[in-house]
């Protein structure tokens, strides 16, 4: 496996080069100037000048890249050209508020959903699965917006059960913060989680293994939750484990409307302010972030499925 | 009720712990905004607290609670007069206008901090020497201040400093600035190129306040998070993604509420607090709320202190006759409505050979854009059409002026289609308007396609991204484009300034490349003019002249609706003052019994 690790690190690196590549060109070339957000209503030729030069925008192209890429290899993405803060120290300070909303929100929501799906799932064609069917339609159907514009009214503004907005770094307050918005995670994942866990449980009861165990006079129970479901947690695996590291990048919209000063909200506040170093970091980690999930993803296999062999 | 399902009974549990928090004073957050706080929410992340580098308002605001100017604004007077801020008075100028000399105050300390090694972290106290370095280090290269435009060609030596700093690569604090001496630790001395209307002005922005160089040098990059200053806050907690909060300066010296303002407010309860020390919270906690749902729902439950309602809940707290909706008026709200010192505008690109040189064609789209319908559609009805560039409220507006190219009148706009050659707009290519990519960028320009389609007229929009909108514009690369301009000081010149041919980009914000000789005398003259009839009459004859050229169409100013809650006491609109919150004061007892 340790060989296999390492060939996959190795294959990353063309794939980020590709990735900041791409990025670059987004943000360096299509992007634009940000020289003159930056002076703000106060330019001048001489300003405008010692601000490109400054920040290096009158370099040509490639060596403008050759320093993003500088900036991936250290980890130092500089600083914002907003808020004039170290990006790195964003991101660090960032990283806590958005676990804070995420990881629970994400426990929680893989657990409702896996005992919704397998309920449904054991119970396939009854009242009882119909009603999951529906209930996941419609949920997907309505876009996170409206829930949080609902929630902050009517459950945070009408009936006081939860805070409307703002976060608290204190323990055990900020889960207080952090309720709302999880119930909002937790509402707007569940259908497509459940749908999603509920096929992989079906296709594993119809394998030939089931009818045997059935012709064999296994209790249905018993290879439910023997052999079903044990066989239908790769597929699962794949779609929970592969969201893990994105966690870290909280929730853009959750953050922002609920004052979060998460990742999320960092991302927000700069697509607002054009702050492309921001952007660019915030796109990278991203992308790091899939890539190690993948990776991760993997290795899980082989826990999950001792028949999945890595080479 | 039975409670079926695990995932019920989660929701019922997370309901649990948010209802914990969410009551009043169960929390350390709650305990933070208990007794005399005044609670805020900008609507941005703050971008730092270096006066050197505030640009915007927000900023502008965060770092006039720890630094102070020169000058300041009178807080009740109107129209808006400078008063003493860190100058003992107000400045001797010499007759010839060149020679300004301040005397300082004494006894204004610098806030306690480990900066100051040689009192051993007391805050030392604040001198002329101070107010030298503070206003060379906004002309040092190296500080990219965007505050070097109030500077720039402005005192005699400065630009010349500047420019050798830049030569040499590094500034050198030691060479002195024959324009800029501090005589003796509470006199400073400012030689002027020429006379300046405007540099008292300056002196009040907050761009240009004092800063101690210990804390600089010690801070270095890390300065814009670490404020030290002589103000009436000092900062306690800093994260400009979420909050800021301040507490009152133990050494800040002995200022007192003003005993005089303007009729009216003696009725209206301003003068209440009048000789009393400020400033008069203790602790000033401003929350960051991007959106303005949860701003707005905070502040319905009581939970933040004065709020600007938001587009999308007008109607829920201004009725269609423009008063306070009763709901809000059961809880003690109250409102207060204001003429905002800015101007929004489109503007020609007057470099452009078709619409820089066809007069008529420019007089022509602004009398066919229905500026009323606009406002109603974007403004809720809180604007009122725009004559010319000067707002109320700033020196040289005359509420006299009737542009005749702003009265919406599609005929008339035909005929002058029809005489600027383009009868029906036959034979006039499509105009590129510049938007910016946004919502709302993309329904102002369909409401301008439609309003130029109905003389015939046709447009075509170009999207940009905000940095990219700003370079089109700089770059002269559009036709049209719709802005906004906020007045920094209260003085026509301000906005007049957009028009001046030497302002042009990328020297300035002439951003509609108006050139003008006859305007560009009248200009240069009124600059050196002190405030008084004769400089308001030339004001107004450079707005006439505007008025005929129509470089740009003049839209609107907007009005700002403030909503204050019952308990908040001191509140008036003042767009300059920017350390206006020191004289807000929260009564603890009222607040409760609303509460309850």
């Amino acid at each position: 496996m340790g060989a296999y690790i390492a060939r996959k690190l190795i294959q990353t690196i063309p794939t980020v080069f590709g990735v900041a590549l791409l990025i670059f060109v987004l943000f360096n070339v299509v992007g634009g100037d940000p020289t003159y957000q930056m002076v703000g209503k106060h330019a001048n030729a001489q300003l405008i000048a010692e601000i490109r030069h400054e920040y290096g925008f009158d370099q040509p192209l490639w060596k403008q890249f050759g320093s993003f890429l500088g900036e991936i290899v250290t980890f130092d993405f500089g600083r914002s050209y907003a808020t004039r803060q170290k990006i790195s120290e964003m991101i660090l300070a960032g990283i806590g508020p958005s676990l804070t909303l995420a990881i629970p929100a994400f426990l929680l929501t893989t657990f409702v959903a896996l005992v919704i799906a397998v309920l449904a799932a054991y119970q396939r064609g009854r009242a009882f699965d119909r009603f999951v069917v529906v209930a996941c339609v419609l949920g997907m159907s309505v876009p996170m917006l409206a829930y949080i514009l609902f929630g902050q009214y009517v459950l945070a503004y009408r009936l006081s059960w939860f805070p409307i907005s703002g976060f608290e770094y204190g323990w055990p307050d900020r889960f207080g913060f952090v309720a709302l918005p999880v119930l909002i995670w937790l509402i707007v994942s569940l259908g497509y989680d459940v749908r999603f866990f509920r096929t992989a449980v079906l296709e594993e009861t119809g394998q030939d293994y089931v009818r045997t165990a059935r012709a064999k006079g296994l209790a249905e129970e018993w290879i439910y939750f023997k052999h079903v479901l044990k066989n239908s947690m790769v597929p699962i695996v794949t779609n929970v484990v592969i969201e893990i590291p994105l966690l870290i990048l909280g929730s853009f919209l959750l953050e922002s409307f609920f004052s979060i000063p998460g990742l999320g909200n960092i991302t927000i506040e700069a697509v607002h302010n054009s702050d492309l170093p921001v952007l660019k970091a915030m796109t990278l980690l991203n992308s790091l972030l899939l890539i190690g999930g993948n990776l991760l993803t993997d290795i899980i296999y082989t826990w999950v499925d001792p028949r999945v062999e890595l080479r | 009720m039975k409670k079926a399902g695990v995932g019920l009974v989660l929701c019922v549990g997370l309901v649990g712990v948010g209802a914990s928090c969410s009551r009043n004073g169960s929390t350390a957050n709650d305990q933070l905004l208990a007794g005399k706080v005044l609670h805020m929410a900008q609507p941005e992340r703050i971008k730092g607290l270096d006066p050197a580098l505030a640009e915007d308002a927000y900023s502008g605001i965060e770092v006039s609670r720890t630094y102070e100017t020169l000058l300041e604004y009178h807080y009740l007077k109107r129209p808006f007069v400078l008063i003493p801020g860190l100058a003992e008075s107000m400045p001797e100028i010499s007759k010839d206008g060149k020679t300004v000399m301040f005397k300082i105050k004494k006894g204004v300390l610098f806030q306690d901090d480990p900066c100051f090694k040689a009192t051993g972290g007391k805050g030392r106290e604040m001198t002329a020497a101070d107010v030298v370095y503070s206003w060379k280090r906004i002309a040092d290269p190296k500080t990219l201040s965007v505050q070097w435009m109030f500077l720039s060609n402005l005192i005699v030596g400065l630009d010349e400093w500047r420019d050798q700093a830049s030569r040499a690569g590094k500034a050198s604090y030691a060479i002195e600035v024959p324009g800029l001496k501090a005589v003796d630790d509470y006199t400073l001395r400012v030689e002027l190129k020429q006379r300046s209307g405007q540099f008292l002005y300056y002196a009040a922005t907050p761009g240009l306040s004092v800063v101690a160089r210990e804390a600089v040098e010690t801070y270095g990059t890390e300065f814009i998070r670490h404020p030290v200053g002589t103000g009436p806050f000092v900062l306690k907690e800093y994260n400009p993604a979420a909050r800021l909060v301040w507490e009152k300066n133990p050494n800040f010296r002995k200022e007192l509420y003003p005993s005089e303002g303007a009729p009216g407010d003696r009725e209206r309860g301003l003068l209440a607090d009048a000789g009393k020390a400020l400033p008069l919270v203790d602790r000033l906690v401003v929350d960051v709320m991007i959106e303005s749902q949860p701003m707005w729902l905070t502040f319905m439950k009581g939970r933040l202190d004065f709020a600007v309602p938001p587009k999308d809940s007008y109607s829920e707290a201004i009725t269609l006759s423009k008063e306070l909706a009763p709901e809000l008026k059961s809880k003690g709200i109250q409102l207060q409505k204001e003429v905002l010192s800015d101007v929004t505008h489109v503007s020609f690109n007057m470099r452009d050979p078709l619409l820089g040189k066809n007069k008529k064609l420019r007089q022509a789209l602004s009398v066919a854009f229905d500026q009323s319908e606009f406002n109603r559609v974007f403004y809720n009805d809180r604007a009122e059409q725009a004559q010319g560039p000067i707002p109320p409220n700033i020196s040289g507006y005359d509420p006299k002026l009737k542009n005749p190219y702003r009265v919406f009148n599609i005929a008339r706009a035909k005929q002058l289609l029809a005489e600027a050659g383009y009868k029906d707009g036959k034979g006039l290519p499509p105009l590129d308007y510049a938007s910016v990519a946004s919502s709302e960028g993309r329904n102002i320009a369909t409401f301008m396609e439609k309003s130029f389609k109905e003389i015939g007229v046709q447009l075509k929009v170009s999207s940009y991204s905000w940095p990219e909108f700003l370079k089109a514009i700089k770059d002269g690369r559009s036709q049209l484009a719709g802005h906004a301009w906020a007045a920094d000081y209260p003085d026509g010149q301000n906005f007049l300034m957009l028009f001046y041919g030497k302002n042009m980009p990328p020297n300035g914000n002439n951003d509609a490349f108006y050139s003008n000789p006859e305007y560009d005398k009248m200009y240069e003259k009124a600059l050196t003019l002190p405030d008084g009839k004769e400089r308001t009459a030339l004001y107004r004859k450079m707005v006439s002249v505007l008025v005929e050229d129509c470089p740009w169409i003049f839209e609107a100013h907007r009005h700002g609706y403030y909503l204050t809650q019952p308990w908040l006491k001191n509140f008036k609109y003042h767009p300059f003052e920017h350390s206006r919150h020191k004289y807000f004061r929260v009564d603890p007892e009222i607040k409760a019994q609303y509460s309850k």
